[in-house]
């Protein structure tokens, strides 16, 4: 209860003396710890006891240096909760959640079968550690598999635990118990399966036990399952005993003298609820009525957000959390306007979803490793929105600025670049645009798509109405250019064939390297062509 | 013997106090050889602390308060060798007042005893001589016995000690000396050496009462690292009351009837017949005089004191097998290796062999009766059983104290107490309530070492039980928490048919008003001159 810890820590780097037994220590209660299980018992709706009490569970164990494990045996933290899990048919069903109690978790120990010795990491001993028991309602291996991931999901949203499996931070002891299909249902003998680490385990866990409390009671009429408390191994897929009812140790529970009654104010309970951040199921609820984003988005936003970073101590993990970043998107984070501009929820979800993600998926990086802010995001769809750039300049931009992390906005990045688009004078005036960018430069095109060498046609361009660089708008210049250079199509087209001009507007995309909106240019090209306007 | 720190003020120049600390550690290398009072003697410190309230004060500390500069065993052989990573708050505090930590004094084991019979270290010799200057070696009392044998022969000038059900009062009153149990929580345990948390009190022995008031003004704060210390506001709340009802006292006294308003309650319990008239005669004289000094003598009643040492027993001894479940020989201290065969197929039973190779005979006593009393079968009638008498304990003299008990501060706590009578501040106390309680502090004078038995093994039984009836007297006020002084008896209300030898008495509060029990006390010191 009084160190810091992270599984990743080298051992015993990091114990305090009290968890180390030393003689004439005396435990202190993490405050921070009893927030976040205040927390976890507010997002199970359970009864939050005003008044539990702290105990003390004696064994000898070289995990256990004191000799005995702090937990609360008479009076729990928290009471009758109820948390629903999913249902292959989208249905939801209550488990009911007995009680949540606060521990100290004990040392790791590593055994090595080489020299037969036990490693102890102190690390770990006295970390708080809450322990979530449901009632007997889960009924099969899936249901136990959906119970811990949504428990996991649950936990990381309100950030009482990173619900990390591999590392220990979420662990897991099964109670399986079968009866006959004409016997009261819960009549069964229970057994416990120890530590269970992943979901997949677990699964494994109770299949392996199902299968033998089955065989057992259908071996004979008397046979009866023995109460007992069991082990899984990981490369067997079965379970097998540790020890029996008649074996298990009198752990001469005490009250501890020292952290005694541990009495909540009805206040603290209220701050804590009052700040409690979204849960996952109201979360998803948001998203599709509010948002109106499709199923898929909504479920590749609670996928990614469900592995938002969980910080110490549950503090706001910030812009970490997808579904948190999305909202800042959709409030206008990197507007230009003061107040802030809400964006179409819609365009931001397939920003977010296909072009981050999928950019990210493609650098085979996490949404943990994205390096570009809400902010820099929110501008940058601002920009294809107001046609500043274009849609596959964004997209470039995105994939350029998550090579190369900058904190620099958007429109200086692109400006940086030479990614600002053609402006049209049907557009409206681009000084309205948010970061209204004057450029006066040379670019230089090719012809050919697959060289970028400099090719003998200097282009000037600007997109700045104000620009006095050039008489002639970029863009027309560029069509002209191309125009010159495909004499032929343009005699054809001439004849009557006006599809043949693609290969133009194709040459002209080429050339604009993305700066140039197609329909625009066909429409230039058109009436460079035919004379039928002036752009 | 002895020296008051009051009286003579000790200089405060850096070469005299380096001087003055040699002469100290010499005192102590003369006289402790025969008395065995100092297990371990600190070096002076190169620089000593010039300054301070308690600068240049020699402090002997009990060996079972951790202290980063020397052993700290606990008079255990499971824990020799073991140097605390840290001090103990209270020497920690001790060391920034100026104090002179001269060295660690011997105890029973983990506390447990009262005798000081039980220590790896060998007994402590009660250094006490009477005018009849007769060779006789009787034991200092336990478990603090080298803290009072040391202040008794002169070797320092205070000591620290820890009481769990009489381990300072006891010695105190053997040895001749002042002995405090403070309210539980006022003094910090951490690095005190845990033998029962709920009852352990760090406390100060001393010749004189000023001594005793001067070191604990120093030691009683509030620290972050004791879950149990008593908060700031618990603390403001009971010194307000307290100091209320001392400014009355000091304005119905004079000075024909200096204790006028104080209302001194006799619990008739405290008087069992085990009580020898050597200890009732000069325990009434001091009663006799307070109230010609105009103090009220009302006698009353403690009507669960009876269940109190049985209750005492069983919590003790419950916490003890908690607390000592540590000590498994691997961390820290002695370690025995199995033994070629043995079978260490269990943790459990690896750690049985230095267990019981390493921890005395009344340790492995109560580790075994705390986890009798803590197993399934036995928790409802022993330990809850014995927690209930515990709180009838605590009514009993929430009942009789005119001052509120205001160690709890939370509202819910708060609420509950305003329903019982004793909450009721009232200027003028109910007519059965009283300021403070007199008593003996023993059932007799220091007990004879017989020169067979010095050993732990030899003990009988009988003497047992008559160690656990001497603590009827004591155990009461570590149950409720309550502040408690041992103080000599004036010699000349010795009983003349008496041994001779110094008999206390011991003056109780309630929770908080530790300074009203030590100006009674100071009365009672002042009878004798």
């Amino acid at each position: 209860m009084t160190s810091e810890y992270s599984a990743h820590t080298p051992p015993n780097t990091n114990v305090s003396s009290f968890d180390a037994a030393l003689p004439g220590t005396l435990p202190k209660l993490n405050p921070f710890c009893v927030d976040l299980a205040i927390r976890t018992a507010l997002a199970l709706q359970c009864d939050i006891q005003r008044q539990s009490s702290f105990d003390r569970k004696h064994y000898f164990y070289s995990d256990l240096p004191s000799g005995y494990q702090i937990t609360q045996q008479y009076a729990p933290l928290a009471k009758n909760g109820t948390l629903f899990i999913p249902q292959p048919d989208g249905t939801q069903t209550p488990i009911r959640i007995k009680q949540i109690q606060l521990e100290q978790d004990t040392a790791k120990s590593t055994f090595n079968p080489r020299t037969q010795t036990s490693h102890i990491d102190l690390n770990r001993a006295g970390t708080g550690l809450m322990e979530i028991v449901s009632e007997a309602d889960l009924r099969s291996p899936e249901e136990a598999a959906a119970y811990i991931r949504t428990l996991q999901s649950l936990l990381r949203a309100i950030g009482s635990s990173d619900g990390n499996m591999e590392d220990g931070s979420l662990r897991c002891d099964v109670n399986v118990s079968i009866n006959r299909t004409d016997a009261q249902p819960g009549s069964g003998t229970r057994c416990e399966i120890k530590n269970l680490n992943s979901v997949k385990y677990i699964t494994a866990a109770i299949t392996h036990e199902i299968h033998r409390q089955s065989i057992l009671l259908t071996s004979s009429p008397e046979a009866r399952v023995e109460q007992e408390t069991r082990g899984f191994d990981e490369m067997t897929f079965e379970t097998f005993r540790l020890r029996s009812k008649e074996d298990a140790p009198d752990y001469r529970y005490m009250p501890d003298p020292n952290l005694g009654v541990l009495r909540l104010s009805q206040e603290r309970i209220d701050v804590i609820r009052d700040a409690l951040p979204e849960l996952p199921w109201t979360m998803r609820a948001r998203l599709k009525e509010i948002y109106a984003l499709s199923d898929r988005d909504v479920e590749v936003l609670l996928n990614i957000d469900s592995g938002r970073d969980v910080r110490y101590d549950g503090e706001d993990p910030g812009e970490s959390g997808a579904v948190k970043y999305f909202d800042r998107l959709v409030e206008g984070v990197g507007s230009s306007s003061d107040s802030g501009r809400q964006r179409d929820p819609k365009v931001v979800a397939n920003w977010m979803t296909h072009e981050l993600l999928g950019q990210l998926a493609s650098q085979k990086k996490t949404f943990k490793q994205n390096t570009i802010s809400a902010a820099q995001l929110g501008e940058l769809i601002d920009m294809v929105q107001q046609r500043a750039i274009t849609g596959t300049t964004g997209k470039h931009l995105i994939r350029h600025m998550l090579t190369n992390p900058t904190n620099d906005p958007p429109h200086k990045i692109a400006q940086d670049l030479d990614l600002l688009a053609f402006s049209s004078s049907q557009s409206s005036p681009p000084s309205s645009a948010p970061h209204a960018p004057i450029i006066n430069s040379t670019i230089s095109t090719s012809t050919s798509t697959s060289d970028p060498s400099p090719s003998s046609i200097p282009i000037p361009a600007s997109t700045s109405a104000s620009a006095s660089a050039s008489d002639t708008d970029p863009l027309t210049s560029l069509c002209e250019n191309a125009i010159a250079a495909f004499p032929s199509v343009v005699a054809a087209a001439k004849k009557g064939n006006k599809n043949v001009l693609n290969k133009i507007v194709g040459a002209v995309m080429r050339e604009s390297r993305g700066r140039a909106d197609a329909k625009r240019v066909k429409e230039v090209v058109e009436g460079l062509v035919y004379g039928s306007g002036e752009s | 013997m002895g020296s008051c720190l009051v009286s003579r003020r000790l200089v405060t120049s850096r070469r005299s106090l380096t001087t003055t600390a040699d002469q100290w550690r010499q005192i102590i290398h003369e006289r402790n050889p025969g008395i065995n009072a100092f297990v371990h003697i600190t070096p002076p410190a190169k620089v000593p602390s010039g300054h301070g309230p308690l600068a240049g004060t020699t402090v002997a500390v009990k060996d079972n308060i951790a202290t980063v500069d020397s052993d700290t065993t606990c008079s255990s052989k499971m824990l020799d060798g073991f140097q605390p990573p840290f001090d103990a708050t209270a020497v920690k505090l001790l060391r920034e007042a100026g104090a002179d930590i001269v060295g660690k004094t011997n105890c029973d084991e983990f506390g447990m005893g009262s005798l000081n019979a039980y220590s790896y270290h060998g007994p402590t010799v009660n250094p006490y001589q009477d005018s009849s200057d007769k060779l006789e070696r009787r034991w200092p009392g336990g478990s603090s016995g080298g803290s009072a044998a040391a202040v008794a022969a002169g070797m320092c000038q205070v000591a620290l000690g820890t009481d769990t059900g009489g381990s300072i009062r006891l010695p105190a009153s053997y040895c001749g000396v002042v002995g405090l149990k403070p309210s539980y929580g006022l003094i910090s345990r951490w690095g005190v050496v845990a033998y029962a948390d709920s009852l352990d009190c760090v406390g100060v022995l001393a010749s004189k009462v000023g001594d005793v008031r001067r070191t604990f003004g120093i030691l009683s704060t509030y620290d972050l690292r004791d879950p149990t210390s008593a908060t700031p506001e618990a603390r403001s709340r009971s010194s307000k009351v307290v100091k209320k009802r001392l400014s009355r006292w000091d304005a119905e006294r004079d000075a024909t009837k200096p204790l006028r308003g104080l209302r001194v309650g006799i619990p008739q319990e405290y008087f069992p017949s085990e009580l020898s008239p050597a200890v009732i005669k000069p325990v009434r004289n001091v009663i006799k005089s307070l109230q010609e000094q105009g103090a009220s003598v009302v006698p009353i009643s403690l009507p669960s004191t009876s269940y109190a040492l049985s209750s005492y027993y069983v919590l003790a001894s419950a916490e003890a097998s908690s607390n000592l479940a540590r000590y498994d020989g691997i961390q820290y201290g002695s370690h025995a290796r199995p033994p070629p065969g043995s079978d260490v197929s269990k943790t459990s039973r690896n750690y049985a062999i230095s267990r019981t190779k390493y921890f005395g005979p009344e340790v492995q006593k109560r580790i075994l009766l705390g986890t009798y009393a803590l197993t399934a079968d036995a928790f409802d009638n022993y330990f809850l059983q014995a927690q209930r008498v515990r709180q009838l304990v605590k009514n009993d003299f929430n009942k009789i104290f005119s001052l509120p008990n205001f160690y709890f501060t939370d509202p819910l706590v708060a609420s509950e107490q305003s329903r019982s009578p004793s909450s009721s501040s009232s200027s003028s106390a109910a007519p059965t309530q009283v300021d403070i309680l007199i008593h003996p502090s023993a059932i007799r004078t220091a007990p004879k070492m017989q020169p067979t038995t010095a050993t732990s093994e030899h003990k009988s039984e009988a003497t047992d039980t008559d160690s656990y009836v001497q603590d009827v007297l004591t155990v009461p006020a570590s149950l409720a928490g309550l502040p408690a002084l041992s103080v000599p008896a004036p010699k000349r209300f010795l009983d003349r048919e008496g041994d001779g030898w110094p008999i206390g008495v011991s003056v109780v509060g309630q929770w908080g008003s530790d300074e009203l029990v030590m100006r009674v006390g100071e009365v009672v010191e002042q009878l004798g001159a």
